[in-house]
C-alpha cells in the first residue's frame, strides 16, 4: 500500500478566489433557479473550490472526492430554487449540501473501512492544514480563532467537521464524556462565530 | 430510545451545525426545530460559521471537473419552486407574524360587530388578549394556507398553552345558508371550534399537538359534526 502521508501535497495547488468584484451570491443563484447557464459558471467559479475542499478534508480520497464534489455542484443546479436567503448565505447554503454529502458518504461505508482507520490516526495537524490551502483571509481568520479556542473545543470541531465524525464518535476518539463534547463543539463554535464576526 | 429533556436540546445546535449528531437524534432535533425557534436562529449563526471553516479549505477542483459539471446541467432537470403554502415553516412565519399581528387588530376592530352575528355555537370568539396569549407563546407555531374558496386560514397554536388561534381572511362569503365552521380534529372525531366570520380569529383550546384545525361548509348555525369535506385542514 503506498504511504498516504504525502499524498495530498502534490496534486493540490493553492486555490484563489475569482479576482473580479465579489458577485452577490445570492442574486446568482436566484438567476440559476431559472435555468440561467451562465450564472451557473459564476456560481461554479465562486463555490467549486470550497465545496471540493470540504469534501477532500472530509473524504480524503481524491478520486471519490471528485465524484462527491461533482453530485454536491449538479444539486446546486438542481436545486436552486428551494435556496431561501431569508434562511442564510448561498454560500452556507451550498456548503451545507456539500459538507453533509461527504459525510453522508462517510456513513454510508462499511465499519472498520479504510477511510476511518487511517483519519483517526491521520487527523491533518494545524501546520499540514496551512501548508495545503490557500492563504486566503477566511483561511487566516479561521486559523487565528480556532488558537484561540481550548484544545477540547479545537479538537472536538476539528474531528467532528474536518474529520466528518459524529459526535459519540467524537468523544470516543478524545476520551471524554458525550456530554462534555456536545457543550464543547456548541461553546467552541459559538465562540468562532463571535471571532470571526460571521453575521446571519 | 434515551428521552431527551427539553433543557439538553439546545446544546445540540453545535453539533447539528457539524452535521455530527448521528441519525435517529438528528432527525429528532429537526423536528424540535420546528417548534423552536431560538435553536434555529443559533443554528443559522452556526452554519454560516461552519461554511467559513469549509472556505478556509477551498482547494484547486481537478481540471476537466467544471466542464463535466457545466456539461451535465444540460442534462438535468431542475426541481421546480415550492408553493408558498409549502414554504419551510420558519419563512412562513416570518410573512405571517405580521399577517397575525395584523388579524388581532382587524379581530380586535370587528369584535363588535361580531357579537351581533345571529347563529353561535358556545364556542369561544377568540378574545384578543387570548389571541395574544397564543401569538406570542414561546412555542408558539404557526401555520397558513390558501383554501378553495379564495383566500387563506391561519393557524398559530402553542402545544405549552394546547391552545389554538384560526383566521381566515378573504374567503368568498359562503352559500345563503351556509357557514364556515372550524373543527379541531383528533383520531378520536372532530369538535367545533366555532363558526367563522372573515377576518375574525377562534380559539380553539385543549389542542394536543397531532391534532389538525379543519373548516367546513355547514348549515346556518353550524352542526356537531363536520357534514362536508374540509375547504381546509391545517396542524393544529
Amino acid at each position: 500500500m503506498p504511504r498516504m502521508g504525502g499524498m495530498s501535497r502534490p496534486d493540490i495547488r493553492h486555490w484563489q478566489p475569482p479576482t473580479e468584484a465579489e458577485p452577490d451570491l445570492a442574486a446568482l443563484v436566484a438567476r440559476v433557479a431559472r435555468g440561467d447557464h451562465r450564472a451557473f459558471e459564476l456560481v461554479y467559479g465562486e463555490l467549486a473550490g470550497p465545496v471540493y475542499g470540504v469534501v477532500r478534508q472530509v473524504l480524503r480520497d481524491p478520486a471519490q472526492s471528485e465524484e462527491v464534489a461533482q453530485e454536491v455542484l449538479l444539486e446546486i443546479w438542481r436545486t436552486a430554487s428551494r435556496f431561501d436567503p431569508a434562511r442564510g448565505s448561498a454560500a452556507a447554503w451550498a456548503l451545507t449540501i456539500a459538507h453533509r454529502r461527504a459525510v453522508d458518504r462517510v456513513r454510508s461505508e462499511s465499519a472498520g473501512s479504510r477511510r476511518e482507520q487511517k483519519a483517526a490516526t491521520e487527523m491533518v495537524p494545524d501546520d499540514d492544514v496551512a501548508e495545503v490551502v490557500a492563504a486566503t483571509l477566511d483561511h487566516q481568520r479561521v486559523r487565528r480563532c480556532l488558537g484561540g479556542l481550548t484544545e477540547l473545543q479545537r479538537e472536538s470541531i476539528k474531528l467532528a467537521y474536518y474529520g466528518g465524525y459524529t459526535y459519540p464518535q467524537v468523544a470516543h476518539l478524545l476520551g471524554v464524556a458525550l456530554g462534555t463534547v456536545k457543550t464543547r463543539i456548541r461553546d467552541g463554535l459559538i465562540r468562532m462565530r463571535d471571532c470571526m464576526e460571521v453575521t446571519w | 430510545m434515551v428521552k431527551i429533556l427539553a433543557d439538553d436540546w439546545h446544546v445540540l445546535t453545535g453539533s447539528y451545525a457539524l452535521d455530527a449528531l448521528p441519525d435517529p437524534e438528528r432527525a429528532e432535533f429537526e423536528r424540535h426545530l420546528q417548534h423552536c425557534p431560538s435553536c434555529e436562529a443559533e443554528v443559522r449563526g452556526l452554519r454560516e460559521t461552519a461554511a467559513r471553516l469549509a472556505m478556509a479549505q477551498a482547494l484547486q477542483p481537478p481540471p476537466g471537473m467544471e466542464q463535466r459539471v457545466l456539461a451535465a446541467t444540460y442534462r438535468t432537470r431542475q426541481l421546480p419552486p415550492l408553493p408558498p403554502e409549502r414554504l419551510p415553516h420558519r419563512r412562513v412565519a416570518r410573512r405571517m407574524a405580521a399577517f397575525a399581528a395584523a388579524s388581532v387588530a382587524a379581530a380586535v376592530a370587528l369584535g363588535i360587530t361580531q357579537v351581533s352575528t345571529q347563529h353561535r355555537l358556545e364556542s369561544t370568539q377568540a378574545s384578543d388578549a387570548a389571541i395574544s396569549r397564543v401569538v406570542t407563546a414561546p412555542d408558539a407555531r404557526i401555520e397558513t394556507t390558501r383554501t378553495p374558496a379564495g383566500g387563506s386560514v391561519t393557524v398559530v397554536a402553542s402545544a405549552a398553552l394546547r391552545e389554538a388561534v384560526i383566521t381566515s381572511t378573504g374567503m368568498v362569503s359562503p352559500p345563503a345558508g351556509r357557514v364556515y365552521q372550524a373543527w379541531v380534529m383528533s383520531p378520536s372525531g372532530a369538535r367545533s371550534a366555532g363558526l367563522m366570520a372573515d377576518r375574525s380569529s377562534l380559539l380553539a383550546s385543549a389542542v394536543v399537538p397531532g391534532d389538525r384545525i379543519g373548516i367546513t361548509v355547514e348549515p346556518a348555525g353550524g352542526t356537531s359534526k363536520p357534514t362536508t369535506t374540509p375547504v381546509a385542514v391545517l396542524p393544529a
